[in-house]
């Protein structure tokens, strides 16, 4: 019996497997215990983001426009959720909240994979907080926080302004410092001003043990609210502008179609939408800005029916389309040509001088360089007659405009640059943003014969394929072809021409006052100067006055009830031709426009309507711009109700 | 083995039992270990059942009946004799075989296994009883065979082993069949085998685990725990969390410990490990008493196992030797298995730590076996003059 060895053998064997042990037990307490006391700490701290209450955004006048209230909800904090609870917390809260248990446990495993926060429940009811506080076992890492929300007073007063807010995308949040769980501000002044408006989410420490219950508050930093914006909306002008907008655009229905009508496919003449914009004239404020149909700021914090969502982003509601809808500026571009006209003395064939008289008879004929015969007929079929530049502009004369286009085009190799047209426009700010502190502003477009053949190239099916021609210039002077600007644009370039030549950088913030009460002020700025004579600005006012006041004036009818201080209003019409009308579809669709400046003596605003496929400018644009130029010359009592004016370019 | 001198006058039964002397280094530290059994499973226990809700010391008084009712084992499988035990081997093997049939019949799902069945208020798990009970039968076995061992006592002992390991497969426990490997290999090992007889049992144990692994009869859990610990720290939420747990918990304790009860011995107190009192006490120990608390478990440990092998070596017969081997297999591996699992060195597998977890049978079963070794040194050959 050879038991001796053998045990001998075990015995040693034994005793390696205790050295073993031992040897670990010396590496992990004694060598590395700083190590695992660490990671013991570190089991028990969790930190927990408290969100931050946006800025308020107020009026000029210091009106509450968007402001926070505190809501009681629930939610679900991921760092505090035990692996081993899970599956029973996700039935409790699916019980509780009324939702399924796959959304519940989808909400779950983002908070725990995020080690973040997830509203489970967003408004809590009386009798819900009371049940959370009562059964605190059956919710492990269930919490009921305050929780400040966005709340707009005054929804609809000037939403596509103040944009609305909504959680993070891809995009944002590849941005420093964005969590899946912040709230970002989307559109509009909350989007463009998120930086300051946010604020600073606060933490607090906590202890917890191992099922993530909360033993104790270690620390806790508080959030920072976000800054007070104040804007450069001046409330009741904008009301103004709003309630305008809206009658004019449901006047402009009534008109296609007794009763009204609803824009679709079918009806392609049926009016759109109303957009406007005030602006001061002497800093580029936006007084107002609006477009109807508008939609309610809030429905993105509290929420909205699918069908609702469908039929609002159907109509395209959520856009600013003062900043982002081009349309053709049709007759109103026609300022731009009068003052290359005085500026540069460029004027019809045979004409010397501004008031040297043309004769309008409705048809122009004539060739072009390389003797092609040309037949152009103007709005007014049976033309103005003999008129100088200052009529042409009143009465809107094509025919005078056309002559001016022709004589650059005629002596574009010797006497003009080519594009000196297109020069004078971006002077005004065309053809390119102006740079208002909103998002998604887009820069609009002024062709010229290096953009022709661009296109030409790269979207072929978009352009004809023959050159760029005097025809083309004859476009750009009307505002028409290609010419397309925001409402924003023009009433810019109006500002520039009616205040001696500043181009403001449009703004709707005014300042910034931050909770520790400094102010960041955002002054005027700027962007550039045109250099104008004296006497240019002097007859464009003149002139403008007259399209409202005068005897040919092609805004007159509209204005023709308009009240008190009717001399101090100038303006000007515009038609932009969306569809041409054809044998099977005879009626023409327009754009209507309208450009109005008061006090015309000494400027101060620019009002700029546009009614989408409203019809004539003259007809429904002006009148409707008439009710903010009452409102603004005479107060709300001089306020009256949209009617029609006389169908006028 | 050294030579004594021989005796010379007859033994009187008088005189033998007067010569029945406990072996005190093997009854101080197993004794120690219950009393800090009990003291440890109180710290794990306590604080979670609060949580809980429930009876802080619930937990810590069911434990004190089993170590008393476990001490009382002790001390009479102490008292048995080798024949008598030879004797009863057989019947007991058969009966546990019968047990760990019993339940898989009746025994209730607990924690994905079968392990227990139900004896009015008592929870016995016949797989602790069954590992004494192979000890018993292949030392039968082995003391039948004698020195040599032929490739037949190798085949009865495969089928011995071999049927509870099936039952408990089926249960399924794959910490309790790895136990059967384990102290069968030592027991086969000492008892004569050649290496080549165990090299090819090694080798064909080997064999049928990946062929068990091949066909899908392991446990998709089980699989999960060694390869979650194959993976490192990568996934702290899954298998891995309590392996990540207990090896901070440890950690965190240093060279001293954090003191008993103590405040900040937070792993424990705040319940971040889990099964604490059971499978993973060891950690209690670790974070509260540190590296001299820890190192002195395991001395008390290597004491025990030292004197089982003392007492194999003083054996009166093959049998008595060989059943002291066994136990001594037996302790070692739940110790090394156990406190390397919580030390992460070793997949979690469900294996309690001898005298110190909560969880009555396995005391009662562990103090069986010791009690069942301690009669081997008690009455060893030859016994020493008073």
């Amino acid at each position: 019996m050879n038991l001796g060895w053998r045990l001998g053998v075990l015995a040693v064997a034994f005793a390696t497997l205790f050295a073993v042990l031992t040897l670990r037990l010396w590496s992990i307490q004694v060598t590395a215990a700083t190590e695992y006391e660490e990671a013991a700490q570190n089991n028990l701290v969790k930190f927990v983001d408290t969100p931050a209450p946006r800025g308020q955004i107020r009026d000029i006048n210091g009106m509450l426009l968007a402001d926070n209230r505190n809501a009681r909800v629930a939610v679900i904090e991921g760092a505090l959720v035990s692996p081993a609870g899970q599956d029973q917390l996700v039935r409790n809260l699916a019980a509780f909240s009324g939702r399924t248990a796959a959304e519940i446990e989808e909400d779950v495993e983002e908070a725990r994979r995020r080690g973040d926060r997830i509203v489970i429940v967003p408004e809590l009811t009386a009798e819900q907080v009371v049940f959370l506080a009562e059964h605190p076992e059956d919710f492990v890492g269930v919490r009921i926080v305050e929780t400040p929300v966005r709340v707009y007073v005054n929804g609809e007063l000037a939403p596509d302004v103040l944009g609305y807010i909504g959680r993070p995308d891809a995009d944002d949040l590849e941005k420093p410092g964005i969590k899946p769980t912040d709230v970002l501000g989307k559109a509009g002044v909350e989007r463009e001003y998120d930086g300051v408006i946010r604020g600073k989410s606060g933490r607090i420490k906590y202890r917890i043990n191992a099922r993530g219950e909360i033993l104790d508050q270690l620390g806790e930093q508080l959030p920072t609210p976000g800054s007070t914006v104040i804007l450069t909306i001046d409330s009741p002008i904008q009301e103004v502008l709003n309630t305008s907008l809206a009658q004019g655009l449901t006047l402009a229905r009534e008109l296609h179609q007794p009763g009204g009508c609803i824009p679709r496919e079918q009806d392609p003449g049926c009016p759109v939408r109303a957009t406007g914009v005030v602006l001061d004239v002497t800093d580029g404020s936006v007084l107002a800005m609006s477009s109807v149909p508008a939609f309610d700021p809030n429905i993105f914090v509290d929420g909205v029916s699918e069908q609702e969502w469908a039929r609002l982003n159907s109509q395209a509601v959520f856009n600013n389309f003062a900043i982002q809808g081009l349309y053709a500026p049709a007759s109103a571009f026609k300022t731009v040509a009068y003052i290359a006209a005085l500026e540069e003395s460029i004027f019809p064939a045979g004409v010397t001088a501004d008031n040297e008289t043309y004769t309008c008879d409705g048809l122009l004929e004539f060739r072009f360089n390389d003797g092609s015969p040309q037949l152009y007929q103007d709005w007014l079929a049976a033309g103005h007659g003999p008129i100088d530049l200052h009529g042409g502009l009143q009465a809107s004369c094509d025919l005078y405009f056309w002559e001016i286009a022709l004589k650059i085009w005629n002596g574009r190799n010797s006497e003009f640059e080519q594009d000196l047209l297109q020069q004078w426009a971006r002077k005004f700010g065309f053809d390119k943003t102006s740079g208002i502190d909103l998002p998604f502003e887009r820069r609009g477009l002024i062709p010229d014969e290096d953009w022709f053949t661009t296109a030409q190239e790269e979207t072929p099916q978009l352009v004809r394929d023959t050159p760029w021609a005097g025809g083309d210039v004859m476009n750009i002077v009307i505002g028409q072809g290609s010419v397309l600007a925001t409402p924003l644009q023009l009433a810019n370039a109006y500002a520039a021409m009616v205040n001696g030549g500043t181009v403001w950088q449009p703004r709707v913030v005014d300042r910034v006052e931050t909770p520790d009460g400094t102010v960041l002020d955002n002054p005027p700025f700027a962007a550039s100067r045109v250099e104008l004579n004296e006497r240019t600005g002097e007859l464009l006012r003149f002139d403008l006055q007259q399209v409202v006041n005068g005897p040919s004036g092609t805004a007159r009818t509209a204005f023709a009830n308009f009240g008190e201080n009717i001399e101090l209003v100038g303006g000007k019409t515009g038609t932009g031709e969306v569809i041409k009308a054809t044998a099977e579809n005879p009626d023409e669709v327009d754009n209507a426009i309208f450009v109005g400046v008061a006090p015309i003596n000494d400027p101060k605003y620019v009002v700029v309507v546009i009614i989408e496929r409203g019809g004539s400018g003259g007809r429904i644009a002006a009148p409707t711009a008439a009710r903010v130029l009452q409102f603004l010359l005479n107060g709300p009592e001089g306020v009256t109700d949209v009617g029609t004016g006389e169908e006028a370019d | 083995m050294a030579l004594t001198t021989r005796r010379t006058e007859p033994v009187t039964i008088l005189q033998r039992e007067r010569s029945l002397r406990p072996d005190l280094f093997l009854v101080l530290p197993y004794l120690a270990l219950a009393a800090l059994g009990i003291v440890m499973v109180y710290t794990a226990s306590a604080p979670r059942n609060e949580l809980l809700g429930i009876d802080p010391g619930s937990t810590v008084r069911r434990h004190i009946v089993f170590v008393v009712v476990g001490f009382g084992v002790f001390i009479v499988s102490s008292l048995v004799g080798g024949r008598t035990l030879r004797g009863l081997s057989i019947p007991f093997y058969a009966g546990s075989v019968a047990a760990l049939g019993l339940v898989l019949a009746i025994g209730r799902e607990l924690k994905g296994a079968q392990r227990w069945i139900q004896i009015g208020p008592l929870q016995l798990q016949p797989s602790e009883f069954a590992k004494i009970a192979v000890i018993l039968a292949l030392a039968v076995l082995l003391a039948n065979a004698g020195s040599a061992l032929k490739w037949t006592h190798i085949a009865v002992a495969v089928v011995l082993v071999g049927a509870p390991a099936v039952l408990i497969f089926l249960q399924p426990d794959l910490g309790t069949m790895l136990v059967f490997a384990f102290v069968s290999v030592i027991m086969l090992f000492v008892g004569g085998t050649t290496l080549r007889q165990l090299a090819f049992i090694v080798l064909a144990a080997f064999v049928s685990a990946v062929a068990l692994f091949q066909v899908g009869a392991i446990e998709q859990y089980q699989i999960q725990r060694v390869t979650s610990f194959l993976d490192g720290g990568a996934d702290r939420e899954n298998a891995n969390y309590n392996h990540l747990q207990s090896q901070i918990a440890i950690g965190s304790g240093g060279f001293f410990g954090k003191g008993l009860f103590a405040e900040d011995a937070t792993q424990t107190n705040l319940s971040f490990v889990p099964e604490q009192s059971s499978d993973f006490i060891f950690t209690a120990v670790g974070e509260q008493l540190g590296f001299v608390g820890g190192s002195i478990v395991l001395g008390l440990y290597a004491m025990i196992v030292w004197r089982l092998l003392v007492a194999a070596a003083n054996g009166r017969d093959r049998f008595s030797q060989m059943v002291a081997v066994g136990i001594a297999a037996l302790l070692v591996f739940h110790v090394f298995v156990n406190v390397g699992m919580t030390l992460r060195m070793i997949p979690v597998t469900g294996l309690p730590l001898p005298f110190l977890s909560a969880g009555g049978t396995f005391f009662i079963a562990m103090s069986l076996g010791l009690g069942l070794a301690h009669s081997v040194w008690m009455r060893r050959s030859p016994v020493p003059d008073e």
